[in-house]
């Protein structure tokens, strides 16, 4: 066997793999606009009346739609806000409370978020704050301010400090240092942690599955009662609108950053 | 004595702080802490995660799914992301596409596309049974086929970007020496890609098998009840049977085989810069 028929047999195994992994979710498209009133291919016609259940108020998704909307905007605003003030302060003062709070922090990105759910719904519950837009407002600005904080953090290593000392040394006030000096710098990590945190709340279901139940559904809990009692096409549909709204941020996404990448290479 | 400005960053790390420690670190400890007292008493309930046949046949089923589900995860995001790192550069952006687009949909559209595609009135019965392939439909979803597929295909997309990034950072001087010493590919692949990404394949299959013995999600809607991964368990524990005796110490008990699995993961040097590395 040449070593040109081998390489391409291994190539054709990874396409044949990034398929595997690829056209699965694309499937929710087709089975969204059958025109059966169970999960189909659009065979013998196509419609659209899958899309406009999920406009029917009786069905639940638009208050869904809108709770996991104000949740994640209103998650995000704190947790980076949190987060920002945290990474700040810790990347100015090491010590063992800043690494402590650290790992604390990071630690939901490997602890099972099960353990997590298990003990929050006893605390929430204590509160009387079960199923109710504060509790999952607590509970999503915890779980969301890892990202923030990496993105942050991540961005604040590439400050230089001695713009800081500088302006320590002309007489800066530290919440004008901080203001004027830091957080401009840092804008575009605030920006990628803020994006974070919101998708992060917005994704969020294994501990909401907990501390929710019928006053205050996300879209997310929707999708996943509706999974378990009755799968029907307005589930792919909108399983379709979410698919197309992640693959549209991504593919702009991937279009831009190439644009910006090839530019100083050339 | 500590200036105004260091006052005031330690002022800033307050919030989150308290944040972590009030509605994270407290909930968990709660946790351990009902383990030790609800039902009959520490010592019965941790007593019955060994002899209980229900615990026992859940945990190994657990064990089963995930460390299968590892293996297959890392042999197939290893030769996707070998072979990403030989692509032109447009084919290397099509294939970070084909991977990211399952990485950052919601878990939720992935489970319910199995569904789709694996129940047995599902696209792949019914195309089989079309082509006159098989005559009744095949069991794949709502068991252990079932919840190994969806989660293999929900931790491939973790596994590739890990290891890609792993990957990547060889230096590729190394490979080019050996061929330049006549080394055939088999043995260059062999005796320099894969000892050099072992730190790597480590880091991945860590993350991947703590992840999926925790998993909810997935395993509870592919396996239909029937599969019980140990997290679906803890959930009909709470949810259903209000057995917080039985939930808190299975909690308890996957808190510290993750917190053991880090530990050794930890301790092994290759390991460390690993981590090192990734976390600047």
């Amino acid at each position: 066997m040449s070593a040109r028929i081998r390489n391409r047999l291994l190539m054709a195994i990874v396409w044949l793999l990034l398929l595997f992994l690829f056209l699965p979710v694309l499937v929710v498209i087709p089975v969204s606009i059958t025109d059966k009133s169970y999960l189909s291919l659009p065979v013998d016609g196509v419609s659209l009346e899958h899309y406009a259940s999920l406009a029917d108020p009786a069905r639940g998704w638009i208050p869904s739609f809108r709770n996991s909307i104000i949740a994640a905007i209103a998650t995000s605003i704190i947790a980076t806000a949190v987060a920002a003030a945290f990474a700040v302060g810790a990347w100015i003062r090491a010590g063992w409370w800043p690494s402590s709070v650290r790992l604390l922090m990071l630690s939901p990105l490997i602890v099972p978020p099960i353990i997590y759910a298990v003990g929050v719904v006893r605390v929430l519950s204590k509160m009387s704050m079960l199923d109710t837009f504060w509790g999952v407002l607590v509970v999503h600005v915890v779980l969301s301010l890892p990202m923030a904080f990496l993105a942050i953090a991540a961005s604040l290593s590439n400050l230089d400090n001695r713009m800081v000392t500088a302006a320590r040394s002309l007489g800066a006030r530290p919440l004008t240092i901080f203001g004027r000096v830091i957080l401009p710098n840092i804008a575009p990590g605030l920006a990628a942690g803020a994006f974070l945190a919101f998708i992060s709340s917005w994704d969020e279901i294994t501990v909401t599955l907990f501390i929710t139940a019928r006053r205050f559904v996300t879209l997310p809990r929707r999708i996943y009662t509706s999974i378990t009692d009755s799968i029907d096409p307005a589930l792919a549909a909108i399983a379709a609108v979410l698919l197309i709204a992640t693959m549209t941020v991504l593919i702009a996404q991937s279009l831009l950053v190439g644009r910006n990448k090839e530019r100083p290479a050339r | 004595m500590s200036s105004r400005f260091e006052r005031f960053a330690l002022y800033l790390t307050v919030p989150a702080g308290l944040l972590v420690i009030l509605l994270y670190a407290l909930p968990i400890l709660q946790v351990l802490a009902l383990s030790l007292t609800e039902g009959s008493g520490a010592l019965a309930n941790y007593e019955r995660l060994f002899t209980s046949r229900a615990v026992a046949k859940v945990v190994q089923t657990t064990l089963v799914v995930s460390v299968s589900t590892t293996f297959i995860t890392m042999v197939i995001a290893y030769v996707i992301a070998f072979g990403m790192i030989h692509m032109s550069s447009g084919q290397r952006k099509l294939a970070l596409l084909m991977v990211s687009i399952p990485f950052w949909v919601s878990v939720l559209v992935r489970a319910f596309a199995w569904i789709t595609i694996l129940r047995s009135q599902g696209l792949l019965n019914s195309g089989l049974m079309s082509l006159g392939a098989i005559t009744e439909p095949i069991q794949l979803v709502y068991n252990r086929i079932g919840v190994t597929v969806g989660m293999v295909h929900y931790m491939v997309p973790f596994a590739v970007l890990l290891l890609y990034a792993n990957l990547t950072d060889i230096d590729r001087r190394v490979v080019q020496a050996a061929r330049s010493l006549g080394a055939r590919p088999v043995t260059v692949f062999f005796r320099v890609w894969l000892p050099m990404s072992l730190p790597g394949i480590a880091v991945a299959s860590l993350f991947i098998l703590v992840f999926s013995l925790g998993f909810l999600i997935t395993p509870a809607l592919l396996g239909g009840g029937r599969t019980l991964m140990i997290a679906e368990y803890i959930s009909v524990q709470i949810s259903n049977t209000g057995r917080w005796d039985l939930a808190t110490s299975l909690s308890t008990a996957l808190l510290v085989v993750v917190g053991i699995l880090l530990a050794i993961a930890l301790r092994s040097p290759a390991m460390r810069a690993a981590f090192g590395g990734g976390a600047k």
